[in-house]
């Protein structure tokens, strides 16, 4: 055995605090974050208060008129800041995406979990984890070339003529881009991850308890749903968690299918819309436009609250996930 | 007799809406990915990759060296960010530092991308006066890709059997040294793939771009900031809607360059992740 | 893997955090490299090389209404009489054009709407030149009408409020009698990026509806009427897309745009002006209008809508190429007076062959001399 010379030492403790100091990032970026857009965001707070999640107008006001002074902030002429309408937009469309990706989901991770074996599991599973990699502009594309399309020509009309009586589901069809093109193109971005963790959650119910079911005369669907599901319950609700979390910060791929809509909350659902995200990423022209600086901000208080609803649903599924998973999770590329 | 016939006819039931349902998610992504290469192979040739962007037609050559150099400045930054931050959340911190840092990076993970783009809009871009420039975007793309490399590093090392360690600390090794020389070893494989991976995502991105990097139809610049970078999925959301058809094929082969080479890596990692497995199983 | 050197480990933290952490300090390192001044090749290996060449980049972003004049008909014209200037151009929207121009990414910032006061205001030694006259038009996609149906700037409004919502309603049907129209709603195209159209459009709606100019006013971006029919498209182009895509669709098209709209199975409108007349966006048309403009500003910074005169079109404006009085170089200035002279000039960039393909008018004399004026004015 050889000594610990001194220079190793030294390293030791200067690799050891280089480390911490990266481990510590997340910590510092987050803070950061949330920093930077809470003190952006102030202004707008100064000056719309609470109307910013109530109102549905969003005005940058007369660009080319004079400014005003209200609650100490200046602005142009006629502006009005309220995102109530990207709110709802954002909250609608990820509950339908979730309509639609839960049940989907859930049986196929059953499927993944126990009907299929070795190279075909191996394969089905890579295919599910490819349509998670696929990036969400890709998948807007689809969205704009197969599914609009076929949104507006077949599945509204569709929709119309047999649940039509329910309010929600009657009404102008409209041009395929809307709410339900955006839960749809949402429900293929969160269908993977839903997917995969439920099978890893399925993999682990244990074998006992199962066998147990068919010992006492189930079939092996009443296993599934009497043993296996309950069993994993608490999980699967933290896996819908996480992926509701995706959807409501999804932008892309709704930005590109979702109509833009402004000034109105929708009707049905074909109504166009827009989410918080999405009308982020659309804006860029307007927030460099006005001079007084207000639509950078009003946009700021956007992000602020997608980022405080998106980080409650996230810490929500982590605290459902945490008691049961455990840090059991080995699989690197899952 | 009856009760029995109905249960295990819902039984059948039950496993045929399973089956409709993996069959469905499999066709969607087939729908999808026929779709895209369909258009994808008819708008893409060879010269592309080589011309830059004129107008609403031309070539890929900007996008693609691009998006090449946002990626690389995201992945100087990251990398280094990551796995040490990785190693030391697996090696150094204590069982609650630990828990802590790993719950902090999942959090970060799961800010909005379009969060992150605005973020690095209102500082890198208005507060340092950088403009939309390489610098700001590819720190936007850290920032997305910090959080699975730090989390892919920690876990391949979690999987180090902790006899090696021991036998390297018994060695005389101080910890950092058990770490360079020994423990990296079988974690790198695991180590690359979540590199992989992230750069794979950090390719795909499009929201944390679009308020830090700009666009450009000339070839990128090695300067870092005041100039704008052109990417490759600003042509594919960009060039779509408009109403010339040269404009539409330079979006349908951006989407679909993008997605070949997404593919790829995401092939490359399977194998990867097969070989680690396969030499991990060899030895015991 | 690189990862046994630990030295080399540490080191490249250190930096990378240095770097993060110190953002504001690569600002002033780099920015000392000219970001106006680039090689043809536009390859950061001929940076430095560029300042001793002659070669002297120029590039635009802005309007997609002057885009195809700037991108297909003067680049490759000027780029014979003064090869050593290297333009590239960007059709953006005017919006994006401003604020380009006037946080200094680009050289030349296209818009077809004027700087506001207030941004004036905030970025003090901007020149909004006059290098075009151009109109707008009112396209719709109406299958089975012949013609040029007509509208005015109250049922516009009244469309785009959603207060005329099918295109056989009577206020529709009083302008255009005898013309069978469908009973099918209407679907208006608004702009959704920051658009000198949309300026130009919402200016002649705010001159013909008093209920417009109180709730909606005129700007590059205004808060649209939430309407679920309505459709935001971004450019010019994206516009034409939507309208084509998009059967009994109303939106409005800047002229440069008219031959591919048509092209694209797209009519438009007949507009009322202010003597009540309906008239076309024809030549002689938007030259009446121009001929009738009067009072123009040093700045130039002027509204066009609505002249007076019985053939006077009612939404013709300036096509405005927006940049900073003083620029980072001389060899910058130089050039971009160059080209600036050479695109006003009557016998040059303003010749009808440059300009009639895409439906522009030249500068009247009166303008030519005041843009001539503030091209004077910049400096290296």
């Amino acid at each position: 055995m050889r000594n610990v010379s001194r220079t190793a030492k030294a390293a030791d403790h200067v690799f050891r605090v280089v480390a911490g100091f990266c481990a510590s990032s997340p910590a510092v970026f987050l803070l950061l974050i949330a920093g930077i857009v809470l003190y952006q965001s102030l202004p707008v707070m100064h000056f719309m208060g609470w109307q910013f999640v109530t109102h549905t107008r969003w005005d940058l006001g007369n660009l080319y008129g004079a400014m005003v002074k209200k609650n100490g902030v200046t602005a142009p002429v006629g502006a009005s800041y309220g995102g109530l309408v990207f709110i709802v937009g954002t909250l609608l469309s990820s509950a339908i995406a979730l309509v639609i990706a839960v049940p989907i989901s859930i049986l196929t991770a059953v499927i993944l979990a126990y009907r299929v074996r070795g190279a075909i599991a191996w394969i089905l599973s890579i295919l599910v984890e490819l349509l998670a990699g696929i990036p969400s502009v890709v998948i807007g594309l689809w969205g704009i070339l197969v599914l609009v399309p076929w949104v507006s020509a077949s599945l509204a009309p569709f929709l119309k003529s047999v649940l039509g009586f329910i309010p929600f589901f009657g009404g102008q069809v409209g041009s395929g881009y809307g709410l339900l093109a955006s839960g749809i193109v949402l429900a293929m971005m969160i269908v993977p991850i839903i997917t995969a963790t439920a099978r890893d959650l399925l993999l682990q119910v244990p074998l006992l308890a199962r066998e147990g079911g068919l010992g006492v005369g189930m079939t092996t669907w009443e296993v599934v749903r009497y043993i296996s599901l309950p069993y994993v319950r608490d999980g699967l609700i933290g896996a819908i968690a996480l992926g509701w979390g995706r959807a409501m910060g999804e932008t892309m791929a709704v930005l590109m299918v979702s109509g833009n809509a402004m000034n109105i909350l929708p009707s049905n659902l074909y109504s166009p819309i827009s989410t918080m995200a999405a009308f982020i990423a659309d804006q860029l022209d307007s927030a460099q436009t006005d001079a007084s600086g207000m639509a950078v901000h009003a946009l700021s208080e956007l992000a602020l609250v997608l980022l405080v609803i998106t980080l409650a649903t996230n810490l929500l599924a982590r605290w459902l996930v945490r008691p049961r998973l455990g840090r059991k999770k080995a699989g690197v590329a899952s | 007799m009856k009760r029995r016939r109905r249960r295990s006819a819902l039984s059948y039931l039950g496993w045929s809406v399973a089956w409709l349902a993996a069959a469905l998610v499999l066709f969607g992504l087939f729908d999808l990915l026929v779709s895209v290469v369909w258009h994808g192979v008819r708008s893409f040739h060879f010269g592309m990759l080589f011309t830059p962007t004129q107008g609403v037609a031309g070539g890929l050559e900007n996008a693609l060296l691009g998006t090449f150099e946002l990626v690389l400045i995201a992945v100087v930054f990251a990398a280094p960010l990551g796995i040490l931050g990785g190693v030391y959340t697996s090696e150094f911190a204590g069982r609650r530092m630990a828990a802590a840092i790993r719950f902090l990076a999942e959090v970060l993970s799961g800010v909005p991308s379009i969060v992150i783009g605005y973020f690095g809009y209102l500082l890198l871009v208005l507060q340092f006066h950088w403009g939309f420039s390489a610098l700001a975007g590819g720190i936007a793309l850290t920032l997305i890709m910090l959080p699975y490399i730090l989390r892919t590093t920690d876990t391949s090392l979690q999987q180090v059997p902790h006899l090696q360690r021991e036998a390297a600390w018994a060695l005389g090794m101080t910890r950092s040294q058990a770490i360079a020389k020994a423990i990296w070893r079988p974690a790198a494989g695991g180590i690359a793939t979540g590199l992989l991976l992230a750069i794979a995502i950090g390719l795909g991105e499009t929201a944390p771009l679009l308020y830090t990097a700009g666009w450009n139809a000339n070839n990128p610049s090695l300067q870092l900031t005041h100039a704008q970078v052109g990417y490759l999925t600003y042509v594919a959301y960009t060039y779509l809607d408009q109403p010339y058809q040269a404009a539409r094929n330079l979006a349908y082969a951006a989407a679909f360059v993008l997605l070949v080479v997404i593919l790829i890596i995401q092939l490359l990692v399977r194998g990867l992740v097969w070989r680690t497995t396969n030499r991990l199983q060899g030895r015991h | 893997m690189k990862l046994h050197h630990t030295k080399w480990f540490a080191g490249a933290a250190v930096f990378s955090a240095w770097i993060a952490v110190s953002g504001c300090g690569t600002t002033a390192t780099n920015n000392s490299s000219n970001i106006t001044t680039k090689s043809v090749e536009n390859t950061a290996a001929n940076q430095s090389a560029a300042k001793t060449t002659a070669t002297v980049s120029l590039s635009e972003t802005g309007s997609s209404l002057l885009y195809p004049l700037f991108n297909t008909e003067w680049i490759p014209a000027y780029h014979k009489v003064q090869p050593s200037v290297q333009i590239t151009a960007a059709s953006t929207g005017s919006g994006t054009g401003i604020s380009d121009a006037t946080a200094g990414t680009v050289d030349i910032g296209a818009s077809d709407a004027y700087m506001a006061d207030a941004q004036m205001a905030q970025t003090p030694g901007m020149l909004n030149i006059p290098v075009a006259i151009s109109a707008q038009q009112v396209m719709y996609n109406l299958p089975g009408v012949k013609g040029h149906i007509h509208l005015n700037g109250a049922v516009l409004a009244q469309i785009y409020e959603g207060k005329v919502t099918y295109w056989d309603d009577k206020n529709i049907r009083a302008l255009n009698p005898g013309v069978s129209l469908p009973h099918q709603l209407i679907k208006p195209v608004y702009r959704s990026d920051g658009s000198g159209d949309t300026f130009l459009f919402t200016q002649y709606l705010s001159h013909a509806s008093a209920n417009w100019s109180q709730q909606y006013g005129y700007g590059t971006s205004i808060s649209w009427p939430g309407l679920a029919t309505a459709i935001g498209a971004k450019g010019n182009d994206g516009v034409v897309a939507a309208l084509s895509k998009t059967k009994y669709s109303v939106g409005y098209v800047g002229i440069s745009w008219l031959d591919k709209a048509v092209q694209a199975g797209l009519a438009y409108a007949a507009l009322q002006n202010r003597a009540g007349q309906y008239v076309l966006p024809t030549t002689s048309n938007i030259q009446a209008a121009a001929a009738a403009v009067k009072q123009v500003p040093s700045d130039e910074r002027v509204s066009l809508i609505d002249e007076p005169g019985a053939d006077s079109y009612p939404i013709i404006n300036f096509e405005y190429l927006i940049v900073k009085k003083t620029q980072p170089s001389a060899s910058t200035a130089h050039a971009l007076q160059g080209f600036l002279k050479w695109a006003i000039d009557p016998a040059k960039g303003n010749a009808a062959t440059f300009l009639t393909p895409v439906h522009f008018l030249p500068l009247p004399a009166n303008i030519f001399t005041k843009s001539q004026a503030q091209i004077a004015q910049i400096t290296g």
